[in-house]
């Protein structure tokens, strides 16, 4: 049988969860948005070299202002973490630090991915100082709308999980 | 000096020094012969005594060594109490279902003795207006329930261990995802820690589920679902955990954060025993 990892997406609402995962899975975006009520599961198989696949099956779990929310039953069992914050929207990044201390508390032990969506509305500049001035380091800086690094780190995530078994 | 004396004194010079040898070696046997003997003596005064210190040593393990045995059960249980209760549990679970199942029985049947002749009489009355036969409406009441569906799901994660199907079905996968989410949810939200979601109706499929500690199991069913079915059921489930998985721990173990990785039993062989136990199954 495949191999196969639970990873789940977290973040404010609004940030681009339920977007990257379209775009990763479908490739494609939408405009409208749609909230995700309790959790929404999709799969997608992930080649992580020429003769080795491995399927992930990614939870897209509704977003909660307050981290401490997230609903601790979800998160069982889980292999890796995607942390999405908005680069458009400061509060969804000004506690960032704090906000990765309780996702870490929540999953010990479990690859955590911090990533930026939504570059494609600030300038390339002002991001790097805007990252800067808050202290954060983000592994991957994405958009869900042009598909920028969308892939590349949902593979990333995939090659880490694979090379851990 | 006659013929015998001189016979004598050339003996003695010709064998003295034989007659010393001679000697020599008797006194020799003689001390061996003590030595045996005073050994047979020695050994027929020490065996009661090591024996009654074995026998007295056989009895007492339960106090000097028992302790000792006990306390490190006691941590081994305490260490893998997942382990230990994923192994108990169809064990018990299957008891107390038993016990719970013969008081229903014993009840229904009572309200059955009471309740036969008006279900007697009801029966008599359709068939009179319906115009079909009696035996026909007594078979009307056997569902036509069948197993379609077995899936062994990783707790928390929702990872698909291994699954039978008797049709192609969509993604198992996405099933045993989705069916986590669900039943996470559903604890969850009633926060219930105590109590498990045990069944999902879907349209025409009513979805099993029967927790352990590591595992559930998911049997999806197609037809009414009755009682009587569940029970048969939920008797394969915990027949095949309890023959099967719980001889495999290190199943179990896998899931866990393991400093060195053990070899599962694979998927393949899961599969053929989940074939083997619901495939054939009447319920
Ligand atoms: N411009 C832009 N909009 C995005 C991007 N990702 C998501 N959005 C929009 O942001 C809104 C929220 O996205 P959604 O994926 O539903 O966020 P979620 O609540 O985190 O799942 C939607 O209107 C999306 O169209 C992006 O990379 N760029
Ligand atoms: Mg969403």
């Amino acid at each position: 049988m495949q191999k196969s990892k639970k990873i789940v997406i977290l973040g404010h609402f609004g940030v681009g969860k339920t977007s990257l995962i379209q775009r990763f899975v479908k490739d494609s975006f939408s405009d409208k948005y749609k909230v995700t009520i309790g959790v929404h599961i999709t799969k997608k198989i992930v080649e992580v070299n020429e003769n080795d696949s491995i399927s992930l099956i990614i939870w897209d779990l509704e977003g909660t202002d307050e981290v401490q929310m997230i609903r601790q039953a979800y998160l069982l069992g889980t292999h890796g973490v995607v942390f999405v914050f908005d680069v458009s929207r400061p509060s969804t990044f000004q506690n960032l630090n704090s906000d990765l201390k309780i996702v870490a508390e929540k999953t010990p032990d479990t690859p955590l991915i911090i990533v930026g969506n939504k570059i494609d509305l600030v300038i390339q500049d002002e991001l790097q100082s805007l990252l800067k001035d808050n202290n954060i380091e983000a592994n991957y800086l994405t958009s869900a709308k042009t598909g920028d690094a969308v892939n590349e780190m949902f593979t990333h995530l995939a090659t880490l999980l694979n090379d851990l078994t | 000096m006659n013929e015998k004396d001189r016979l004598e004194i050339l003996k003695d010079i010709l064998f003295t020094e034989d007659r010393e040898d001679i000697d020599k070696i008797a006194n020799r046997i003689e001390l061996l012969e003590q030595a045996y003997n005073s050994r047979e003596k020695f050994a027929s005064r020490v065996d009661p005594i090591v024996e009654e210190q074995l026998d007295k040593f056989t009895k007492s393990i339960p106090h000097t060594l028992g302790p000792t045995i006990t306390a490190t059960l006691k941590k081994e249980i305490q260490n893998h109490k997942d382990e230990v209760v994923d192994a108990l549990y169809p064990v018990l679970g299957k008891m107390v279902k038993k016990y719970v199942a013969q008081e229903i029985k014993v009840l229904s049947e009572k309200i059955d003795n009471q309740l036969s002749f008006i279900s007697a009489w009801k029966r008599k009355l359709r068939s009179f207006f319906g115009g079909s036969k009696e035996k026909e409406l007594l078979l009307d009441d056997i569902g036509g329930e069948k197993i379609e569906q077995v899936m062994l799901i990783e707790r928390g994660s929702g990872l698909l261990k291994a699954s039978f199907s008797k049709t192609e079905t969509i993604d198992e996968e996405m099933i045993s995802g989705m069916l986590t989410a669900i039943k996470t949810f559903v604890e969850d939200a009633f926060n219930q820690k105590n109590q498990e979601l045990e069944l999902i109706e879907y349209e025409l499929y009513n979805i099993h589920i029967q927790s352990f500690v590591n595992y559930y199991v998911a049997v999806v069913i197609s037809g009414a679902y009755s009682l009587k079915a569940k029970d048969k059921v939920q008797d394969i489930i915990f027949d095949f955990y309890h023959n099967f998985m719980e001889m495999n721990l290190d199943l179990i173990y896998t899931s866990r954060h393991l400093e060195q990785p053990v070899d599962t039993i694979s998927s393949k062989l899961i599969q053929k025993k989940l074939a083997e136990y619901f495939g054939n199954a009447k319920i």
